[in-house]
């Protein structure tokens, strides 16, 4: 096993001049990037960081945001990267889940105020994109003289990497552990059916935090390829016109990505002929775009892709040459990882019968941090069952019928309805709630709230929505609102959520 | 003019993304994409908005944060765009 850091010292002294990364006008090589992973490594031991400390980062996507990642795993922390887009009520409860010593802190974000204040005391900040009283510089940071410093924190392969967290507020939190080994061996099998090298540029707008823009990273990364981070996707001309300013020949996003750029972009009009593959993973697309991005861009491979946090991202992919005879399957299983169809029982089941997926793999997690139970009810015999349902066809094709939960996917994020159900409960005037999702053109699902009033309760959605926003991450507000007499429910009480779905309430 | 422009945009965010009426929730120059107010869908609305609004339609080029991402980058496109359609039609 190679871990991450090896890599990227690896890549430093074999190419110190290629460039790394790519952030609005900032660039960064190989050689730089691994001297300020040095000093944030050499600064954080000079601070006496325990090894396996958690070393949380709130942070957008940045070039502090991987130096600082690196920095700790070369240190010997494990890291926690969080949701930039959580209140400070998530942000802190994270931060008390994982028991973290130290947290790398955008002062510019809107919940720094709130969540510097929780820290006081418990959790030491480094303070980057400005400063704060109480707090270390980050600016101070790659000053620590790191050339000649020895010894870095490699990784074992069962020792405790990263800490993923895939659910917020309501609840116990869900933290994804990964180790070493798992990240290892899942940047293998993807460098493998990728074929990436160090000519390869990507542009990648994915959350780092997510497991999927984690992955982009780290694969890129490891290969001595260039990432090029887009803010975002607001505007799908600008990041068609960086593609062909780069000469990228990557792109990775979800399946509302590339709704988007179908929808704006007439894509003759830009120079992408060095772009030789597209990935999109997070989420069914729909097979009227996997055609149409065919047709549009015929030279480029497009790889479409199924996993999950707890498998370190990937767990199958669909060939391209294989893709228009695949039309809406998830793939094979990538190298290195067993793929199942299940039973409730547990026994496989023959080809086109729907069930669970198992997944077995040296990518599947430790557990989840904190909750041997979850752990044991997700991890069995060394199996991961993924909560997602499916049938195989005679090739071991896999096509993916929904999810055993009700979780919503909505562009790249996971929004577990309960806790949008919990927030609308808190009302004054709320007697019952459901949240669905709705369908949406370019984000595959939006929020929709059906509510029960209390008898005589004042409540608009407008109310109900600002109440929201106090509470809720942007991406989890609900976009639609209905005021119903009632909910379905079960005979045993259960709310029926598809008939809520389809739109019979 | 800009005074009756803005405040219609102000209007517009505040009801369909901040969910207030209260004008002191947004300032003029807050851009919407750090503040997390409009997604990539929310700047799609916000081009119909101008369209159905003001006449005013959005280019390709046009569509970017220096015209896009707050009420006075939003006031300052839609003056422009009308000094332009008053010149061709001059």
């Amino acid at each position: 096993m190679m871990s991450l850091v090896e890599r990227l010292e690896r890549n430093a002294v074999r190419a110190p001049d290629a460039e790394a990364l790519v952030h609005n006008e900032e660039r960064v090589c190989y050689g730089q990037l691994w001297r300020h992973v040095r000093a944030t490594c050499v600064f954080l031991r000079r601070q006496s960081l325990p090894r396996q400390a958690r070393v949380a980062l709130l942070l957008h996507n940045s070039i502090p945001y991987v130096t600082a990642y690196y920095g700790a795993l070369a240190a010997g922390g494990v890291v926690v990267p969080l949701n930039t887009g959580a209140k400070a009520i998530d942000i802190t409860n994270w931060l008390a889940h994982c028991q973290a010593g130290w947290l790398f802190l955008d002062v510019t974000h809107p919940e720094a105020a709130a969540v510097q204040q929780w820290c006081e005391g418990r959790v030491k900040i480094i303070a980057v994109n400005g400063t704060a009283a109480g707090t270390f510089a980050w600016s101070q940071v790659p000053a620590s003289n790191a050339d000649n410093v020895t010894g870095f924190d490699v990784g074992d392969p069962d020792q405790l990497a990263t800490i993923l967290y895939t659910s917020g507020t309501t609840g116990r939190p869900k933290g994804v552990m990964l180790s070493h080994g798992n990240l290892a061996a899942n940047i293998d099998s993807i460098l493998a059916y990728l074929g990436l090298g160090t000519h390869d540029r990507v542009v990648s707008g994915l959350p780092f935090y997510y497991s999927y823009g984690n992955s982009v990273l780290h694969t890129h990364l490891a290969a001595g390829a260039c990432v090029v981070m887009e803010d975002n996707l607001l505007y799908p001309h600008r990041v068609l016109a960086r593609m062909q300013q780069e000469r990228v020949t990557g792109l990775s996003g979800v399946a509302s990505t590339y709704a988007l750029l179908l929808s704006r972009i007439a894509f003759d009009q830009y120079d992408l002929r060095a772009l030789r593959y597209l990935t999109q993973a997070g989420g069914h697309m729909p097979t009227t775009h996997v055609e149409r991005l065919q047709q549009a861009l015929p030279w480029v491979r497009l790889f479409v892709m199924y996993g999950q946090t707890e498998a370190s991202a990937r767990l199958s992919y669909v060939p391209p040459e294989r893709l228009h005879e695949k039309l809406g399957s998830a793939g094979i299983a990538i190298p290195g990882v067993t793929l199942d169809i299940r039973d409730e029982s547990g026994a496989a089941l023959a080809p086109h019968q729907i069930g669970e997926i198992w997944a077995r793999g040296a990518n599947v997690m430790l557990g989840y941090w904190d909750d041997p139970a979850a752990t044991r009810q997700t991890l069995v015999n060394g199996w991961l069952k993924t909560g997602d349902m499916a049938y195989r066809d005679a090739e071991g094709y896999l096509y993916i019928h929904g999810r055993r939960t009700d979780m919503l996917k909505s562009g790249a994020h996971r929004i577990h309805p309960h806790e949008i159900e919990a927030a609308i409960a808190e009302l004054e005037g709320v007697h019952d709630v459901a949240v669905v999702g709705a369908p949406d053109e370019i984000l595959g699902q939006v929020v929709k709230a059906y509510i029960v009033p209390s008898p005589g309760a004042q409540l608009d959605a407008m109310r109900v929505k600002a109440h929201c926003r106090d509470r809720l991450a942007t991406y989890k507000l609900p976009k639609f609102i209905d005021f119903v007499a009632e909910l379905p429910r079960t005979a045993t009480g259960k709310v029926k959520k598809f008939m809520l779905e389809t739109g019979i309430s | 003019m800009t005074d009756t422009i803005k405040k219609r945009i102000r209007e517009f965010v505040l009801s369909n993304y901040l969910f207030t009426n209260d004008p002191s929730a947004l300032h003029d120059d807050e851009s919407f994409m750090k503040r997390g107010i409009i997604d990539s869908t929310g700047v799609l609305e916000v081009i119909q908005f101008l369209n159905d609004e003001f006449g005013v339609t959005v280019t390709d080029e046009e569509m970017g944060p220096e015209n896009l991402d707050s009420v006075i980058s939003l006031a300052g496109f839609i003056q422009s765009k009308d000094a332009k359609t008053k010149a061709l039609s001059a």
